[in-house]
């Protein structure tokens, strides 16, 4: 045994270690954009990825239509009760907008938080370590995607993109722990009330707000969406809906229990959001801080 | 050709998990477990055992940063665990014989130690918060099920080629 820890050995393991560390903590550090072989690498294993994942989607879609036609009796006459209301709502909705647009215009104001231009993508990969919650993307630099946009799929917000390559991205959900990843967000009500969207429970699978003023009255069932100030993500966007609220541990602020809209697991295609406003400038942001009213 | 078998077989591995995380419903063992494929590193193994360690642990040092690449986008983890992982394998190898049910315990044995090394950097760099206690019952047990299944099915193909690689290789 004390032959083991003597010799070359040691030193190896010594040496490869101190290599770890620096290589962990290079990789960790806050970083533009990734160095070149790193691209390229992803970008090689983007295209073998997206060749891949074309025909087993097909196939996959092929059992869930099998799937869905055994459904769809039941799921039909849900979605007749449905319908009967979606009519008045949508002459409603009609409405709203005209509503909107004709104050717009009166103010002056053409662009707000909310507007954004959906950029559709298909996902290719998947982390298989379910530590760090990414997921691989068919887009790229080329159509135009950057750094921190937000990515949604039809039920709501799933996360932002964490890196580009030209040809494709990768996606950080919501569910994975970062500490650096915070979005601002409101709890809608009769006021609404703002807080940050900030770590995952993963045994309960809900997403925590934190950072909510303790006064504030949330019920259970009200929406959360995105706010928009903080400056990347458009203002509006689903993120779930609240199902439990508690105190902090020193009783200073609440936070609320998420139910996320989208789901974290079951994704095909999803949207990156183009935000149509000009970003504020550096220093402003260095002074604008997420806080509720 | 033959020459190519081999890191094709790995690349598609590789692939393979991520495919697998991606179509297979998240839920395969109950609510609330996590379970995580490692189909490359069980192969990883088993071509330490029935290859050789050298090969073994090269193989295991490209296919680990190119895990840490493209999949986490931290570099250093599995770089530094495949590896490591290899070569205790081997350590652990030499005291026993090479046969099939051995092969399977010891890679189980491997891809447990893999979780928990995992695990383990993951909390010192704030990337989860989940304590010991739970990380076994979520996420460990789960795993160990699913690795275990693929070992007894993939095993044995596996074991048959890599013998058939190490003698061609011997021959020239």
């Amino acid at each position: 045994m004390p032959q083991f820890f003597l010799n070359k050995r040691l030193i190896i393991l010594l040496v490869s270690i101190i290599v770890l560390v620096a290589l962990i903590g290079f990789s960790l550090r806050e970083r533009e954009k990734l160095s070149w072989p790193e691209q390229f690498i992803k970008d090689t294993s983007g295209w073998v990825q997206s060749l891949v994942s074309k025909p087993t989607n097909y196939v996959a879609g092929f059992f869930e239509n099998l799937q869905d036609l055994t459904n769809t009796y039941e799921e039909n006459k849900e979605l007749k009760s449905r319908i009967e209301n979606l009519a008045s709502l949508e002459a409603q909705v009609q409405e709203l907008k005209k509503d909107n647009e004709e104050l717009r215009d009166v103010l002056g104001e053409e662009k707000t938080l909310r507007d954004f231009e959906p950029l559709p993508a298909t996902v290719i990969g998947r982390n298989p370590d379910r530590w760090h919650e990414m997921i691989i993307i068919d887009k790229g630099k080329l159509n135009g995607i950057k750094k921190n946009m937000a990515v949604v799929t039809a039920n709501g917000l799933i996360g932002k993109v964490k890196s580009v390559t030209q040809f494709s991205s990768t996606v950080q959900l919501l569910s994975s722990m970062d500490p650096k990843n915070r979005i601002s967000a409101v709890v809608q009500g009769e006021t609404d009330i703002y807080g940050l969207v900030e770590g995952y429970d993963d045994e309960k699978k809900l997403l925590m707000v934190k950072a909510i003023p303790s006064g504030a009255k949330i019920e259970k069932g009200q929406k959360v969406v995105t706010s928009g100030l903080g400056d990347i993500f458009p203002q509006g966007l689903m993120i779930g809906k609240v199902v439990e609220v508690k105190q902090d541990q020193y009783g200073l602020n609440q936070t609320a229990l998420v139910k996320p809209g989208a789901d974290f697991y079951d994704i095909k295609t999803v949207m990156v959001t183009k935000r149509s406003m000009a970003q504020a400038d550096e220093k402003d942001l260095t002074d604008g801080k997420e806080e509720g009213s | 050709m033959k020459k190519f078998l081999l890191p094709l077989l790995f690349l598609f591995l590789f692939f393979l998990e991520s495919l697998f995380v991606q179509y297979v419903p998240a839920d395969l063992f109950g609510h609330h477990q996590i379970t995580v494929p490692h189909f490359l590193f069980a192969a990883l193994l088993f071509l330490m055992m029935f290859v050789g360690m050298k090969q073994g642990i090269i193989y295991a040092a490209i296919f680990g940063l190119l895990f840490d690449i493209v999949y986490i986008e931290i570099i250093g983890i599995y770089l530094f665990l495949y590896p490591f992982i290899s070569y205790l394998a081997s350590k652990i190898m030499n005291i026993m014989q090479t046969n099939f049910f051995i092969a399977f315990l010891v890679s189980l044995f491997g891809i447990a130690l893999l979780e928990v090394g995992v695990y383990e950097m993951d909390h010192l760099i704030h990337v989860t918060s989940l304590d010991f206690m739970k990380f076994i019952r979520l996420r460990l047990y789960p795993t160990m099920i699913l690795n275990a299944i693929f070992i007894i099915v993939a095993g044995y193909p596996l074991k048959r080629m890599f013998e058939k690689y190490a003698v061609t290789r011997r021959d020239e």
